[in-house]
């Protein structure tokens, strides 16, 4: 079994991913898929300026190559 | 729009503030709706994050508007909150470097089975949906949601294709022209689909 590491975020993005792991879909592949959640950023404080966020926003374990692969 | 707004369509949104989240799909998408009802000085996009922050300025009446996706406007929707426009936008599948194809590829397959799944039965795997916790903790402040609230023609799940060199150059001149992208980098270097191809075209 090949072990991948993919980051989930919003559910509605990830479904096609979840079902495919709840359904044994990966493993008939091959694939030992393994899920980290992607950061939540939590209340912030709002700002109309788009400079004032960090554009990486939550995929933080992709950005250190926690994961291999993610989506959005 | 909340139940007592004023607003029944985009162009009275001028200058009101629309909960979105910057560098985000709720980002780029409100951009382009609302741009064609207003002009660009007079959008007044708001970042709040996440679809929960925004939905909760929507209700507390913080924003005029909020751009949400599902499962959040089914939720609205039943609390009598009225869409003024609705669009859709792709998704994306990033990979590390060091992804190779035969698993990419192994990944692929799994996933488009997992959409046919999907498609066949919508409603049977809207659970996933309604349980995510963060959802159904607000949800269930507001008496939750059931499958049968859903309309289900928003879900839209389709097999993963490379984004054509199009799309790509039509893309970045967008964000080019909207400041969101620095205009001295270049469209082929922001997409590598050295992985994506093949994998498509192995489905083929």
């Amino acid at each position: 079994m090949k072990k991948v590491v993919s980051e989930i975020s919003g559910v509605v993005f990830s479904l096609p991913w979840l079902v495919a792991r709840d359904e044994g879909l990966f493993e008939a592949e091959g694939i030992d898929m393994e899920f980290v959640t992607a950061v939540s950023s939590g209340r912030v404080t709002p700002t109309e300026s788009p400079e004032d966020v960090n554009p990486i926003l939550g995929h933080v374990a992709f950005e250190d190559a926690q994961v291999a692969i993610y989506r959005a | 729009m909340h139940p007592d707004s004023p607003h029944y369509y985009p162009g009275t949104l001028g200058n009101k503030p629309v909960a979105v989240q910057f560098h985000a799909g709720s980002h780029y998408v409100a951009l382009r709706l609302l741009s064609g009802y207003l002009p660009k000085e007079k959008l007044k996009l708001v970042h709040y994050g996440s679809p929960q922050f925004r939905f909760e300025a929507l209700m507390n009446g913080e924003v005029a508007a909020a751009a949400l996706m599902e499962p959040w406007i089914t939720l609205a929707e039943k609390l009598g909150c009225r869409p003024v426009c609705e669009g859709h936008y792709l998704g994306a599948e990033n990979a590390s470097d060091n992804m190779d194809e035969e698993t990419f590829a192994a990944i692929n397959r799994a996933v488009a089975k997992a959409v046919d799944r999907i498609n066949a039965d919508k409603r049977r795997y809207l659970r996933y949906l309604i349980d995510e916790p963060r959802f159904a903790a607000v949800a269930a402040q507001h008496g939750g949601v059931t499958p049968e609230d859903f309309h289900l023609p928003r879900l839209r799940y389709s097999y993963n294709t490379p984004y054509t060199d199009e799309i790509v150059e039509d893309t970045y001149h967008w964000m080019v022209g909207w400041d969101l992208l620095d205009g001295a980098a270049c469209s082929a270097d922001l997409v590598d689909n050295r992985l994506a191809e093949p994998a498509a075209a192995a489905a083929d």
